[in-house]
């Protein structure tokens, strides 16, 4: 250890632990040009979290947080912050436990670090549920959850995560802290700082405390899928699905090579009471003008988890958005790319794509289509730190208001961006 | 005290919007003078009704080139005084902004100028079985434009949530007048900070919203009203918590006291409540036909299982607005039996309304006040109506201070000091309940990259650094619950 982290010593009672602990981070960090950090730290607390804050703004410092780093984004350092710059990696896997949960009030509220295993068995003992479904949920803490501020097909019945963060205790880059929002559903007190942290991926402050809104599990959570042997062929029953005088709890339209069978499935959730959800069913296949297969019960769950987790684990991962019915050309577009997966949210208008490898250019060409329908792109996930983070730029305005936020919680700079 | 524009500046304003549409009038000003919440008053310099993006940002470059502060205004029917124009400043209204850029049925949302009504947005969708969830109570005559600043709630907001759900987009014109977009439906992907989220709820301090877009839900195919009768606000309350701890998921539950009872039945609005009632709560569900019943009669149980005297269920359209109506007229019926009514605004965790609402009785005894609860109860949040008049200084005391410990009792049940009005003027004082000092430094921060120089709506939200607290005790016992959590 160098001279340099002297400070961190000074700080007492923090759990330390090296960087071969921590296989997820250590991927995150793959093709970063990030070397290895000064050090790993577990605080325990919120003040403790606040320490390292300000010790680490105070000596120059760059913090990343992660709870296991499995589910980031590759850690980029912004064009602001020198790679070469020393590092702390602040672990928040001791922020750990639900601190209160009312279960009649539908809110709970854990540590950041808290696993939403635990949050979802604790929930499901009161026949209660989190409704919140990006790639790998269960295997994610709340605080990554809601600091990477992602959401899945969920969205559709639900609303996005974003909308169910009701409040959260936030470490600034320079140590200060703030509790934000409350433990109540309604709160307009002051400006909506809950929003501009959630998502915000580590850019503006540490969780180490949230609290969200809980929901009443639905009596049935009907599966129904309809197959072919390629995506495109369900486009337009996709699309039927988005326009049915029912509401579904989640649409996904997608084709993955493994598990499940070959080919391309559409799969539609439907949640309620069982008389509920049965006629929704009728209701939805007269408008498709043909019936959807139930996913057998026993094959539901694991169903559901596949189509989720498409199209996240291969080596390029792009995301890609745009208004719905403007996503057909482009899915085009993409599929000349030699796609392995592919998963396509008919209602929010998003397309994830899984690939083997991918080139600069032909990102630039694709981007330059998204963009010209209006939609953006984002390489989240490539071997190459030159690709990662490439797609849509922010507007002039946008970036500019992102940045100066970012220097109002962090105005030394302390926590490395996810993305630039 | 009006200050009055120089006339290069009017004639320039004119220029741009049309001569018609500066008002620079004293007696026309006067219609610019307040929002809904009328104990404030103040005359603008002048009132400007540009009717594009375009036109807003040359109104905003112009007037802030020389400094001049700018209050938006949608329809005025805010009640936290959110629209009162502050010392100086000139008014914004939004109010020929009112067309509906685009209804798109197909990706489901629509595009609409900030002055065009709630109301006409789920009219002009209806065609398409489509309609946008959020409604105010207000919503007849309330501007999304206004909605979005506040970030408003309405009574169906319990099912399906408040504004910000909704946004997805904004073209917003900021200090100086640069046009921007934040957001956009298809731009999810974009992986930037939630700068549309931001906004809302913003009160008119980061900009001015030209163009909203928004997402549209399909109509529900059917409908379920309960009203339930109590003998007491405390019955009502355990209702209200049986309800939502069941697992129900209803559109909204809806609080109405016995005060306000009287009122409306005292009113023309008169609805047909019987005699000597304690509380009433109107219990919606909405969705698919199948399943309602089932619904309803669960809620009918739990509200029996606690002590309803009664329970009325709507058996067509014209039952239940009738079912609604003591909800919908309460406000109009008490402007009637008092001059003044103060519309608080608060939210504590649905656990403890029973108790938070034998507190507000009883501190209405001790201040010899009459208060009148309509509320959304399923959200846990409170509309305490103060009854006055503001003639009697003694009373208008009293107002303030059992004010004052309605948001402490809020606060230290869980809540906060607000759930849907908004801080606006009326709630600033109160801010130290919930925030300590380093927060509100840090709103403070936050306003400043949208607004540096404090030219939209100066004095509003969150008080100033250098102001002394106005309420001693609220700040000592804010300060001791922050000092409990551990914050500095
Ligand atoms: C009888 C009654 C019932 C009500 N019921 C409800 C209810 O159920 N739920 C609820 O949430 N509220 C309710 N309200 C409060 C009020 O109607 C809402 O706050 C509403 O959103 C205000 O809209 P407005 O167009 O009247 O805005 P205004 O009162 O004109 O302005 C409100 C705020 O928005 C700002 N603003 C307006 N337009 C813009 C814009 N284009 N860009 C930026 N800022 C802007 C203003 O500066 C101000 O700060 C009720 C009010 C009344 C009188």
């Amino acid at each position: 250890m160098s001279a340099t982290t002297a400070f961190v010593d000074a700080l007492a009672g923090l759990d330390r632990s090296e960087l071969g602990a921590h296989a997820g981070l250590r991927r995150a960090l793959r093709g970063s040009g990030l070397g290895p950090p000064e050090a790993i730290l577990h605080p325990s607390d919120t003040a403790q979290t606040a320490e390292v804050m300000r010790s680490a703004s105070e000596h120059g410092f760059g913090v990343l947080p992660f709870t296991s780093g499995a589910h980031r984004e590759p850690a980029r350092p912004s064009a602001a912050t020198s790679p070469n710059r020393p590092w702390l990696g602040l672990c928040t896997d001791r922020l750990r436990g639900i601190e209160v949960y009312e279960a009649a009030d539908l809110t709970l509220t854990a540590g950041a670090g808290t696993s939403m295993e635990e949050i979802d068995t604790a929930l499901r003992a009161n026949g209660q549920w989190a409704p919140f479904d990006p790639p790998h949920a269960r295997d994610r803490s709340l605080g990554g959850l809601v600091a990477d501020g992602g959401f899945g097909p969920l969205a559709t019945g639900y609303g996005e995560l974003r909308n169910h963060v009701l409040g959260m205790t936030a470490v600034t880059g320079d140590g200060r802290v703030l509790r934000l929002g409350g433990r109540v559903v309604k709160n307009v007190a002051g400006f909506d700082l809950v929003r501009a942290v959630t998502g915000s991926r580590g850019s503006l402050a540490i969780l180490t405390s949230v609290t969200v809104r809980a929901f009443p599990l639905p009596a049935v959570d009907l599966v129904l899928s309809l197959r072919a042997a390629r995506l495109e062929e369900l486009l337009e029953a996709a699309a039927r699905v988005r326009t049915a005088p029912v509401l579904p709890a989640s649409c996904l339209l997608y084709e993955r090579p493994d598990g499940e069978g070959e080919g391309a499935v559409l799969l539609v959730r439907l949640h309620g009471a069982a008389s509920t959800v049965d006629a929704d069913r009728t209701r939805l296949a007269a408008h498709l003008g043909r019936p959807l297969d139930v996913v057998a019960a026993d094959r539901a769950a694991a169903a559901v988890v596949h189509a989720r987790d498409a199209a996240w684990g291969r080596a390029v991962r792009l995301e890609l958005s745009a208004r719905p019915s403007r996503l057909s050309p482009l899915l085009g577009i993409v599929r000349a790319m030699d796609p392995v997966e592919l998963a396509l949210d008919p209602f929010t208008g998003r397309l994830r794509v899984g690939l083997e490898a991918v080139e600069a250019d032909t990102v630039e060409t694709l981007s330059a289509s998204v963009e010209a329908a209006g939609g953006a792109l984002r390489v989240s996930a490539a071997p190459s730190p030159g690709v990662v983070g490439m797609g849509t730029t922010l507007s002039e305005d946008e970036a500019r208001l992102t940045d100066d936020l970012r220097r109002a919680f962090d105005p030394r700079g302390v926590l490395w961006p996810a993305y630039a | 005290m009006s200050v009055p524009l120089s006339s290069k500046t009017v004639r320039d304003l004119r220029s741009i919007v049309g001569a018609a549409h500066v008002i620079t009038d004293p007696d026309r000003l006067l219609a610019y003078e307040s929002d809904g919440l009328t104990q404030y008053r103040a005359a603008p310099s002048a009132a400007v009704l540009p009717a594009s993006s375009d036109e807003v940002a040359r109104v905003v470059e112009r007037l802030h080139g020389e400094g001049i502060a700018i209050v938006p205004r949608g329809a005025g029917t805010g009640l936290s005084g959110g629209a009162l124009p502050s010392e100086g400043a000139v008014v914004l209204g939004t109010a020929r902004m009112n067309r509906i850029l685009e209804v798109d049925p197909d990706d489901r949302l629509a595009v609409v100028q900030p002055g065009v009504t709630n109301a006409r947005l789920t009219e002009a969708t209806r065609p398409f079985d489509l309609y946008y969830a959020p409604d105010p109570s207000s919503q007849s005559t309330c501007t999304l434009g206004g909605n979005v600043a506040e970030n408003s709630g309405g009574p169906h907001c319990l099912k399906y949530g408040v504004t910000s759900r909704y946004v997805t987009g904004l073209t917003v014109v900021l200090a100086g007048g640069r046009v921007a977009r934040l957001g956009g439906s298809g731009r999810v992907a974009s992986g930037g900070l939630d700068l549309t989220g931001l906004f809302v709820g913003s009160e008119g301090c980061f900009g001015i919203a030209t163009a909203i877009e928004v997402r549209l839900l399909p109509l529900p195919a059917s409908v379920r009203t309960l009203l339930a009768i109590f003998d007491t606000m405390e019955a009502a309350g355990h209702a209200v918590t049986g309800i939502i701890g069941s697992g129900l998921m209803p559109a909204a539950v809806e609080i109405i006291d016995r005060a306000t009872i009287e009122a409306v039945e005292a009113s023309v609005f008169a609805a047909g409540y019987p005699k000597g009632v304690g509380a009433a709560l109107v219990v919606e569900f909405d969705g698919t036909e199948a399943g309602l019943d089932a619904d309803a009669d669960r809620a009918e149980r739990c509200c029996l299982e606690v002590g309803a005297r009664e329970v009325r269920r709507a058996r067509s359209e014209e039952e239940r607005l009738g079912l609604w109506k003591g909800r919908k007229k309460a406000f109009g019926a008490m402007g009637r039996i008092a001059p003044d009514l103060l519309v608080q605004d608060a939210t504590v965790p649905r656990t403890r309304l029973p108790h938070v609402l034998a507190s507000i009785t009883e501190i209405g005894k001790q201040y010899e006040l009459r208060i009148a609860n309509v509320f959304h109860a399923g959200d846990g949040n409170l509309h305490p109506n103060i009854l006055f008049d503001r003639a009697d200084p003694d009373e208008l005391e009293r107002v303030e201070r059992a004010s004052h410990e309605i948001m402490k009792l809020c606060v230290d049940a869980g809540g906060t000091i607000t759930g849907e009005h908004g801080v606006g003027i009326d709630k600033r004082a109160y801010m130290g309940l919930v925030h300590n000092e380093t927060e509100l430094d840090m709103l403070r921060r936050v306003r400043g990259v949208f607004d540096a120089d404090h030219l939209f709506n100066p004095g509003k939200v969150v008080p100033d650094a250098v102001e002394t607290p106005a309420e001693p005790v609220g700040s000592e016992r804010a300060s001791a619950a922050h000092a409990e959590a551990g914050a500095p």
